[in-house]
């Protein structure tokens, strides 16, 4: 069995060599994917480390995002912080009150947890806190005498108007950190009160805060508040004065309206006096008058018996007298009578027309014998007036009979009415002698007389303007005179239209 | 469960107090108050305060804290009084129990937190336990310490919820109201168990950039170097930036860009904010940082902030298996109050929109946030969180 055995040995000798080959096969295979392996480690490893470096570029932006956001945030709490206390402090009139306005709260979201304000007193000559937040009692008092020693440092706050901080370059390091000193703080911001009315002052606020870090808007920020408190602090100043002036002058305008009413009344009383005197004594002397003119007329008559013609002169003067002081008391009793509201005016429906023809006609001769043109313009139709006849003529009259008084021989006298859609206005002028400035003052006052040469050779009572006046005044109208001397007058009054 | 809210913005604090409690005690339906809730804006934390609040009110208990601005129906304010009081009926069979521990320190902070446990426990033995609320010193050190100590007593069998108080943003002081007290340097905790309904939701909305990082070296909240190099190298690196700029800006690169620890099987990674910056190049961290981690840098805008409001707010809705809550607890990281700026209160748009207009909302902004993650199976492990908002709803 030799060759038997020596195939056996030579197949197994193959089966051998046929392994190891597909071993190496094998380990071949799987070296190769070994490395195929490690390079793709090496790959990933550097997109690790590759991303971990932009996870460092995220991370570095995304802290200044952070630090820009927080920065941002804080802004806009600031201003919202501001805006809430411009709101509240300017609905404030009362000085005391601003101050009291400014809570933690606002401080807080401004950035700050401590603030002090003083305002300077012109009599003290001295500093005098008005706001403390952040600060014990006592810790104020110790703040206050420091700035008092320092007054001047403040002083210059105001005078210069300009706000100074922390991180203001002008001040020198030593001054800072006194001030830091003295309130307690490490970052601070000082801005100027400056009201036109009245003391100004400075508000400081500062924190504690090492995290805080002061900015340029803080500054802006806190000079905003200042210059609110500043416009406050005025408005409720001025608000204080005009309030004080106004009451000084309800004061006075009551004492006046007093005094005035008071003055009224003693007018009244004296009028009603004067009124109720010439009444009275009218009516004694038209007894007597009428005596006398009665037996002046029974001589006259020479019933006693003849008289001598000196007599019957005499007595004819008794006569003409008589009959002008009866004329004139009659006057007064009327004027009595109007301004004491006893007569009453019988108001009918009057047209002007007929009233003007009726006492041209009883004018005319006197304006003949002078050689007086009257001149009558009157509208196409004049409305109707509620008037007193009798009354109305009397003002006709009168007004015309001064006219033809005063107006020289070949003058000119008008009567002019013009109506519009309330009253109508009549008017009178002359040619005459005219009226001086100063007498028209008192034209219509009773018993006053113009002093010109006619008035000195004719006779009158200077009743006639008073008792024309009365009437139109008693019909709600108006009068009025326009002259010039020389040149003539014209009398103006008004009657209104129902 | 009755509930009534009150909010006050009177600068006044015995005028705000008055208002907050009276508008509250309008708003509840019972006599009866078993529990206060009040978080304020700094300047009340005052012993006047609360003197008013229980003169007014006689509650069972009162917490609460101090904060950088106060979350309600109403709105976010910066400076005010909220207070919520609630009425539990004897027939509903929901219990809770409230207890505090003061003079916490660095060095007591793990016995500090087995402390509270155990008064929190006191009473409690055979109630069914659903849910502990803690409120803490925002300013505490060791806080990881506080909530072991604390979850070895009370057990892991359930979620506990945390929040740390805030000040003005200064990081100077803050306070925790407990009963008739005010103080610093202190935990308060509400148990509550029974037939308790709630849901939880807890996001933050950062995403990761760039590649994975391993912490090489670290111990507690400080870590020394990534990838064998200092650890701030990793932010000087994304930056741009030199150490000393770094350091200036510190807050805002904490917010904008904190850490993310990668945990497998969890949708969002756990952030941690940067609080110091050390010369040597080491990074102290506002909670743990476990060597060995796998982290990223972490990015966030105000859309995806805002979107993960939504998130959370779906997850708590989702606890509460379609019931209406009887009211919404809040508590919202600072830092997401600094980011978002103007747009806060859009937060709260998304709350009140999700939950219905009616429903009583109280929060406040925080230091620091405690919950379970979801992802790991015994859902009681409380971690410290960074930007996070916690929904908390309750009742139903």
């Amino acid at each position: 069995m030799p060759v038997l055995g020596y195939n056996i040995v030579a197949m197994l000798w193959l089966a051998v060599l046929l392994t190891i080959i597909s071993l190496g096969i094998t380990l071949f295979i799987k070296i190769n994917k070994i490395e195929k392996l490690q390079k793709a480690v090496d790959s990933l490893k550097k997109s690790l480390d590759e991303m971990d470096e932009q996870a460092k570029l995220i991370v570095r932006t995304d802290m200044e995002l952070n630090k820009t956001q927080e920065e941002l945030d804080k802004k806009i709490t600031g201003l919202y912080a501001l805006q809430r206390l411009s709101r509240t402090i300017a609905t404030t009139l009362q000085e005391d009150l601003i101050f009291k306005m400014i809570e933690p709260g606002h401080l807080e979201d401004l950035g700050f947890e401590k603030a002090c304000g003083f305002l300077w007193n012109d009599k003290e000559k001295k500093f005098l806190p008005y706001l403390n937040i952040g600060y014990l009692e006592n810790e104020i008092k110790i703040i206050k005498s420091a700035v008092d020693a320092d007054m001047g440092i403040y002083l210059d706050i105001i005078k210069n108007e300009r706000t100074f901080s922390s991180i203001s370059y002008s001040q020198e390091e030593s001054y800072k950190q006194r001030l830091n000193n003295i309130f307690g703080v490490i970052y601070f911001v000082i801005a100027p009160l400056l009201p036109k009315e009245g003391n100004k002052g400075f508000l400081f606020v500062g924190t504690e805060n090492t995290d805080k870090s002061l900015t340029e808007g803080d500054e802006e920020l806190i000079t905003i508040l200042a210059n609110q408190i500043g416009q406050a602090l005025e408005n409720a100043r001025l608000f204080e004065k005009t309030w004080r002036a106004q009451q000084d002058l309800e004061k006075k305008i009551e004492e006046r309206t007093r005094a005035l009413t008071q003055a009224l009344e003693d007018v009244k009383i004296i009028s009603k006096r004067k009124t109720d005197f010439i009444s009275a004594v009218s009516h004694e002397l038209r007894t007597p008058l009428t005596s006398i003119k009665g037996y002046a007329a029974i001589l006259l008559e020479e019933r006693l018996g003849a008289l001598p013609p000196a007599v019957r002169e005499r007595l004819e003067k008794i006569n003409t007298h008589s009959d002008e002081l009866v004329h004139m008391v009659n006057d007064l009793l009327d004027i009595a009578r109007i301004e004491a509201g006893k007569t009453i005016m019988k108001k009918e429906e009057q047209n002007l027309k007929n009233i003007i023809a009726n006492v041209a006609d009883l004018i005319m001769i006197q304006c003949k014998n002078k050689n007086i043109n009257l001149i009558i313009d009157l509208p196409d139709s004049i409305p109707p007036v509620f008037a007193d006849r009798s009354q109305i003529e009397r003002v006709f009259i009168n007004l015309l009979g001064n006219a033809v008084k005063f107006t020289p021989q070949n003058g000119e006298i008008a009567i002019r009415v013009k109506a519009n859609d309330t009253e109508l206005e009549i008017g009178i002028s002359d040619t005459g002698i005219g009226i001086p400035q100063e007498a028209l003052h008192n034209l219509f006052q009773e018993f006053y007389r113009v002093d010109n040469p006619i008035n000195q050779q004719v006779k009158g009572t200077g009743l006639g303007l008073s008792l024309v006046k009365h009437i139109v005044e008693a019909h709600q109208g108006k009068i009025w005179v326009e002259s010039a001397l020389n040149k003539g007058s014209t009398f103006k009054f008004t009657l209104p239209l129902k | 469960m009755n509930i009534g809210i009150g909010i006050s913005t009177e600068k006044d604090t015995l005028q705000a107090a008055k208002e907050a409690v009276l508008q509250a005690k309008k708003n509840i339906k019972t006599a009866k108050i078993s529990l206060a809730v009040v978080f304020t804006s700094i300047e009340f934390a005052h012993i006047n305060t609360i003197k008013i609040i229980n003169s007014l009110l006689h509650p069972v208990a009162l917490i609460g804290c101090t904060s950088a601005a106060i979350i309600s129906n109403k709105g976010i304010f910066k400076h005010g009084i909220v207070i919520m009081l609630i009425g539990l009926s004897e027939g509903e069979g929901v219990y809770f129990n409230a207890a505090s521990v003061k003079n916490i320190d660095s060095s007591n902070a793990l016995v500090s937190g087995q402390k509270l446990g155990e008064k929190l426990l006191f009473g409690f033995r055979d109630i069914r336990r659903d849910l502990g609320i803690i409120l803490s010193d925002g300013l505490l050190e060791d806080g990881t310490g506080l909530i072991s100590g604390l979850q070895e007593r009370l057990g892991r069998s359930f979620p506990l919820v945390g929040a740390s108080a805030s000040d003005n943003l200064k990081f100077h002081k803050t306070f925790l109201y407990i009963n008739e007290e005010v103080v610093s340097n202190a935990i308060c905790g509400m148990l509550w168990g029974g037939k308790l309904n709630f849901g939880l939701g807890i996001k933050h909305g950062w995403k990761p950039l760039g590649k994975p990082r391993r912490v090489t070296k670290a111990s507690g909240n400080t870590v020394y170097e990534i990838d064998g190099a200092p650890a701030a190298k990793l932010y000087e690196e994304y930056l741009a930036s030199g150490l000393d700029k770094l350091k200036k800006e510190l807050k805002r690169v904490s917010i904008f860009y904190p850490i993310g620890i990668y945990i497998p099987g969890e949708e969002e990674f756990l952030l941690r904010n940067i609080r110091l910056i050390k010369d040597d190049g080491s990074i102290v961290c506002q909670g743990n940082i476990p060597e060995d981690a796998q982290i990223r840098l972490m990015i966030g805008t105000k859309e995806s902030c805002l979107l993960a409001v939504k998130e959370a707010v779906d997850e708590a809705k989702k606890g509460l298996f379609g019931r209406k809550g009887d009211f919404v607890f809040v508590f919202d990281s600072i830092s997401r109050y600094i980011l978002l700026g103007r747009q806060a209160h859009q937060e709260l748009e998304i709350i009140k929109k999700e939950f219905g207009a009616d429903t009583p909302i109280i929060g406040f902004y925080t230091y620091g946030e405690q919950a379970p993650l979801r992802a790991i199976s015994y859902q009681g492990k409380a971690y410290s969180h960074n930007q996070t908002i916690t929904i908390l709803a309750i009742g139903g």
